[in-house]
């Protein structure tokens, strides 16, 4: 009796969840287009900044600037982890801390102090539990990155490299491969790698084998290249920050899909269990009565 | 091919393609004062400066707030790579007088604060001469 009651309410309880996962899946689903979209607009600026630094660079020959030396002198260096402002989407935060964590290891084994810079309130509150010391704290930019919200983040972090307080500047991120893959990266955002000068992002189709443009330059090409490289810095963590809003809600998507079928299967279980305690309850009733009546007889 | 005396011409800022459209002629502010680009210039890389954007199309003419970045003309197609840019019919002159008063009141302790100030009070003197100028 009292069996069968439970059974319905939880299959309520389940019904219930269900809904709500279904509907945080459709939304999901709505915002990962939006942040897609985003993420293709935002690809135009990018290729076309990487292709006039690799023409640049081809007019001077070789490049040499500020934002591109190795300070290997410098015992310390900065990590910037973007992590997500809300939960449930799955390994998503957890991937990307992994990633944080071991190369905050892998530097303190080398003896490298990391100043960690950390987006995101989910990664903030791991760090916290960990009782991992955090420099900077940023919670103020959500699943839709805007480039003056990036842009401040990226002048702090050249001004420390230029500065010579930090040695190296790193990203942890979750990088949007495509709809089906996400795979957690770290990239050196300073010093810059001279292949990102020279070719885009490690891209294929940069220009190469196309004849060089004889271009007319105002000012020279070295002084034009003083502000692209920052320029460069610049678009580079906003890609990330762009690909971590894409990636974040496609992880959502799966957790929520992943949690609406499990819901799904509950509540056919649960169903089956309640009908056999019901049928249970009827042939003993039954049973109760044709015994009674031949009692009688 | 009636006439052809256009040329391609997009404005692009890292968040979103602004414009993309044929042009007749465009001023722009190149970092050493303003620089005019017609049908078959020759390629050009250029710093930008702070200031109005004027695009005369057959379409009509736009105009749009540019906060430094690059142009680029090659092969008929001028590109327009920029951080910030804004139509002009988006800026509000309130905003642009609050932010003449802000960058007055900055405070010139070195360098680079005096090059901040500088900037500062440039940006608002634009925007407000483009609000000015559609207000008109």
């Amino acid at each position: 009796m009292a069996n069968r009651r439970v059974l319905i309410k939880r299959r309520k309880a389940v019904r219930n969840i269900r809904k709500i996962t279904r509907t945080m899946q459709l939304i999901a689903t709505a915002r990962f287009q939006a942040a897609f979209n985003r993420a293709v607009a935002a690809r135009p600026y990018t290729e076309r900044i990487a292709k006039l630094v690799s023409d640049l660079s081809g007019a001077t020959g070789e490049v040499e600037h500020p934002l591109m030396r190795a300070r290997e002198d410098v015992k310390r260096s900065a990590l910037l982890v973007i992590t997500s402002n809300r939960g449930l989407c799955g390994g998503y935060n957890a991937n990307v801390l992994r990633t944080a964590v071991a190369r905050l290891d892998e530097s303190k084994a080398a003896g490298v102090e990391t100043d960690v810079h950390m987006v995101g309130k989910k990664g903030i509150n791991y760090f916290r539990f960990l009782r991992r010391p955090m420099a900077e704290r940023i919670t103020t930019i959500g699943d839709a990155p805007k480039f003056e919200q990036v842009e401040p983040i990226a002048a702090a972090m050249m001004d420390r490299f230029e500065g010579g307080q930090v040695g190296s500047v790193h990203v942890a991120y979750m990088r949007f491969i495509s709809a089906g893959q996400q795979r957690p990266a770290l990239i050196q955002l300073l010093p810059m790698v001279r292949e990102v000068v020279k070719g885009g992002d490690g891209e294929p189709d940069a220009g190469a084998g196309e004849p060089a443009t004889a271009y007319e330059f105002s000012p020279p090409p070295r002084e034009l290249l003083d502000e692209l490289l920052p320029a460069t810095v610049r678009v580079r963590l906003f890609q990330c920050f762009v690909d971590a809003a894409v990636s974040e809600q496609i992880a959502r998507m799966v957790a929520m899909k992943a949690a609406t079928d499990a819901a799904g299967d509950m509540i056919t279980s649960l169903t089956r269990r309640y009908n056999r305690a019901r049928q249970t309850h009827i042939t003993m009733e039954l049973l109760d009565i044709v015994g009674g009546a031949n009692a009688i007889a | 091919m009636a006439k052809s005396n256009t040329f391609r011409f997009s404005v692009i800022t890292p968040e979103r393609v602004v414009l993309e459209c044929e042009a007749t002629f465009v001023a722009f502010p190149a970092h050493d004062g303003e620089m005019g680009v017609l049908m078959n210039r020759a390629p050009l890389v250029c710093k930008l400066g702070i200031g109005g954007l004027r695009v005369e199309s057959p379409q009509g003419d736009q105009t749009f707030f540019i906060d430094g970045g690059f142009a680029q003309v090659v092969e008929n197609q001028l590109t327009v790579l920029t951080e910030q840019a804004r139509p002009a019919a988006a800026l509000d002159r309130g905003a642009a007088e609050r932010a003449m008063v802000e960058a007055r009141a900055l405070r010139i302790t070195d360098e680079k604060s005096a090059g901040a100030r500088a900037r500062a009070l440039r940006r608002a003197q634009v925007q407000l001469r483009l609000t000015g100028a559609t207000n008109r």
